[in-house]
């Protein structure tokens, strides 16, 4: 019996510790891919190839970055919710877009925000409104009076977010905005230095012009202040209920073997707060690296979509 | 702005020897992909971006710059060599330098090729080294409005001047316009004419839509021509004196206003992102055929015109990081590609870029002008290779074309769909090439497409839907009466001129 009983412990003890030793041994049998759901050369692009350089250099395995831009990310998310859940195929987005989507038109869409099993984010934007330094307004109610006394002010956005939260200040104050949409924060900067724009968003690209004293700020998109900037209040100080607060996050088809999504989350995780990448974050849009983990991902994305609808129905879409 | 001590530092930086082989390899390596049919130096660039990781800031960006202009030169290689064009904006000059080989003068018109795109890079490049700072101030007052008149005036142009028919340019036109709208609206998103197809989310992919219609139909065509025998794909005569290989001073020199044309249009194409190349270099062509004296000698192997279009596609690199500098925007996809390698190697590009990086931009700047000199001797060293190479026999020649077309696409747009889309594309392309429609205008077409619609929505917003708004921008409407002149003076005035001909050689033969 003794033995018996021994053998059971053996069998229970190999059965725990297996797992354990097999996270320690999940190598992938072929080179991963990293696909990014918008262009080369965006920050997102920067970011995705970043972490994969770091990610090849400290564990060895191949990782391969692909852009498939187009919706915000939706046209990857389409295609990766039917990759094979492998560990071998990963996709990076940034949330809101994703989550706009989801509300939007989540019907017509391959997946929901459960299709997936998120690994990590790596950085969050630093959103905010900003205007040219000579601006005759320095906060978003001033901006809303221009507005009103000049028929309309044509403002700068490149995300469905900062296009809500514009509406919602049309709706409530009547503000009269003009919406404008272009395709990069970089963009927006060129239209507000030349004259095109009374106001824009800025995701990061805005940061070397407050520097530099071409632009100012008028409100930062964030819950809390961001630190370049202490001084400027948040849209929710100024009396506006709204925030956006977009995450770069790390996707994988779902259903990864808990072997694999832990290695490959750890593996992130090593990526995304090394030195390298906290210098590259702080060079492409001036904050920090952030990475929630997979849980902390999971909850951004599945809580997300019940704020995005609220913001939604207050823009009166 | 910056000190001259700052500067000489930077080139200093750049002419060290390791630099100049990082950059010499980086041409070589640039200018073969061109060549080859189906790889771009887009993708080349976007596979070594990670590889130079390792590399100082300094040679890893002199290596991809390397790879940028030496493919711009590579692609005009198989457009002359074999009517091929290696990359989307040498297709202009396959329109002269084709011709020029079927002519026995495959040689000569590489060369011309060869100093026309390097004159024209330098010369951009001298610009924005001098002048970068005044012409950023041009370029922020280019917004939405005034890019949507310049691409309507690109239109006007292209297919009023390519092709027989300003009618058939029109269709061409509007025809790539309407294969642009596949995939996702750029304004909300709304997915459009997907018929199921997930890929089709962001579009055709555009290298397959290139090198299908413009690349693959021509073999295709050339495969199905073929009869069996072992005809090289090009003979060059052996006797040929050396007046038939080179090109003279003089006959460079012949060309300087045509050339200067082609860079100028060149940089001011270049200054405004997302124009491109490929429109960059039919403008020249399209401006150079309409002031010569015998327009009709053009099409039919005239030197000029692969001046004129090696001269404008190379110069809007050089112009083309003005905007990227200074304000961080790409002019194309390979400048896009370039501003994640400089923010990867910690060039931020920006206002404050020659104050806190003067050093690293001085050492950029060196690098492009050591990148052009590579371009000059190894372009004079590469033709003679290049061109043996397809005295092969066209059997040999064009399936492997046809292969490295299909690799090429398979990797760049990362699976079988884009090669199933080159492949349609390319059956597209014969139909248009055997009816007369030009299949260019189409690709230009369908590369500004998503530009166009995208300026449009912005330019009713600034405008908030009333058109007597554009009074408040004058350069739009300059640009917009110079598109409708051209549309008459290349299209309406000459169809005109035909009837009355046809009329009057009606009316005096009576008797008939």
């Amino acid at each position: 019996m003794k033995i018996i009983n021994t053998l059971k412990a053996a069998v229970c003890a190999a059965a725990v510790a297996l797992p354990g030793a097999a996270l320690a041994d999940w190598q992938p049998d072929g080179p991963i891919t990293l696909q990014v759901g918008f262009g080369a050369g965006g920050s997102t692009d920067t970011l995705a190839r970043a972490v994969a350089a770091e990610m090849e250099e400290n564990t060895g395995w191949d990782v391969v970055v692909e852009n498939k831009p187009g919706g915000g990310g939706i046209a990857m998310f389409s295609q990766l919710v039917n990759a094979r859940p492998d560990g071998l195929t990963m996709g990076m987005g940034v949330t809101i877009p994703t989550l706009i989507n989801l509300a939007e038109r989540g019907e017509t869409l391959p997946f929901k925000a459960d299709s997936f099993d998120y690994l990590a984010t790596v950085a969050v934007a630093p959103l905010a409104v900003v205007a040219p330094a000579d601006a005759p307004y320095d906060n978003i109610a001033e901006l809303i009076a221009y507005s009103k006394e000049n028929g309309g002010a044509l403002v700068g956005f490149d995300g469905g977010e900062m296009r809500l939260m514009m509406q919602a200040i049309n709706n409530t104050e009547g503000a009269g905005f003009e919406l404008v949409n272009y395709q990069s924060g970089a963009e927006i900067i060129q239209g507000l230095l030349g004259g095109q724009l009374q106001a824009g968003w800025g995701a990061g690209a805005h940061i070397q012009y407050i520097e530099s004293d071409d632009l100012k700020m008028l409100a930062v998109a964030t819950q809390t202040r961001q630190a370049y900037a202490p001084d400027t209040t948040s849209f929710i100080e100024q009396g506006f209920p709204y925030s956006a607060e977009p995450y770069f996050y790390i996707a994988a088809p779902k259903g990864l073997d808990p072997e694999a999504r832990d290695a490959l989350a750890s593996a992130l995780d090593a990526a995304i707060t090394s030195d390298a990448l906290t210098e590259l974050v702080g060079n492409v849009m001036q904050t920090t690296p952030t990475n929630l983990g997979a849980d902390g991902t999971e909850a951004k994305l599945v809580n997300g979509l019940s704020e995005i609808t609220s913001l939604i129905e207050a823009a009166g879409n | 702005m910056v000190d001259l001590a700052t500067i000489l530092a930077g080139l200093g930086d750049a002419f060290t020897l390791s630099n100049i082989l990082f950059v010499l390899a980086g041409v070589v390596l640039g200018q073969f992909v061109g060549a080859m049919p189906g790889s771009s130096q887009e993708m080349t660039i976007a596979i070594a971006i990670p590889f130079t990781l390792v590399f100082t800031p300094l040679s890893a960006i002199g290596f991809l710059i390397g790879v940028n202009k030496g493919g711009l030169v590579g692609g005009a290689i198989p457009a002359i060599l074999i009517n091929m064009p290696g990359t989307p904006d040498a297709s202009a000059t396959a329109l002269d330098g084709y011709p020029m080989t079927q002519k026995g003068k495959p040689i000569k018109a590489l060369k011309m090729a060869l100093y026309s795109s390097v004159t024209g890079d330098t010369f951009s490049d001298l610009v924005l080294i001098t002048v970068a700072a005044p012409l950023a101030v041009v370029a922020l007052k280019m917004g939405p409005v005034e890019i949507f008149a310049l691409i309507i005036m690109a239109f006007a142009l292209i297919s009023g001047l390519i092709g027989g028919s300003v009618t058939k340019g029109i269709i061409a036109t509007v025809f790539g316009l309407l294969i642009s709208t596949v995939g996702l609206d750029p304004e909300h998103s709304t997915p459009r004419f997907l018929f199921g197809f997930p890929d089709l989310y962001s579009g055709f992919p555009i290298s397959s839509v290139a090198i299908g219609s413009l690349a693959v139909s021509v073999i295709i065509a050339r495969l199905a021509n073929m009869s069996g025998g072992m005809r090289p794909a090009l003979h060059i005569p052996r006797d040929q004196t050396a007046d038939q290989k080179r090109v003279s001073l003089a006959e460079y020199l012949a060309c300087r206003f045509v050339l200067l044309r082609g860079a100028l249009i060149g940089v001011g194409i270049g200054i405004v992102p997302g124009i491109g190349s490929t429109a960059a270099a039919f403008m020249s062509y399209a401006s150079t055929k309409q002031a010569a004296k015998d327009p009709e000698s053009f099409g039919k192997g005239d030197i000029r015109g692969i001046a004129a279009t090696e001269s404008a596609n190379s110069a809007v690199g050089g112009a083309s990081l003005i905007p990227l500098l200074t304000l961080g925007i790409p002019g194309s996809v390979s400048a896009a590609l370039l501003i994640g390698a400089f923010l990867i190697h910690g060039l931020q590009p920006g206002p404050l870029l020659f104050e806190q990086q003067g050093r690293l931009v001085y050492g950029l700047f060196g690098a492009m002008i050591i990148a052009n000199a590579c371009n000059l001797v190894f372009g004079l060293v590469g033709l003679r290779l290049w061109s043996r190479l397809i005295t092969a026999p066209e059997s040999i020649v064009f399936a492997s074309g046809l292969v490295l077309c299909i690799v090429g696409v398979y990797l760049s747009t990362g699976g079988i769909f884009g090669v199933y889309v080159m492949l349609i594309f390319a059956a597209l392309g014969m139909a248009m090439n055997a009816l007369n429609y030009p299949v260019v205008i189409f690709v230009i077409a369908y590369f500004l497409g998503p530009r166009f619609e995208l300026s449009l929505g912005q330019t009713a917003t600034i405008l908030r839907g009333d058109v007597t708004n554009l009074t408040n921008h004058p350069v739009a409407i300059v640009l917009l009466l110079m598109s409708a002149f051209s549309v008459f003076w290349l299209g309406i005035r000459p169809a005109l001129k035909a009837n009355k001909r046809k009329v009057s050689a009606n009316s005096s033969d009576p008797l008939d």
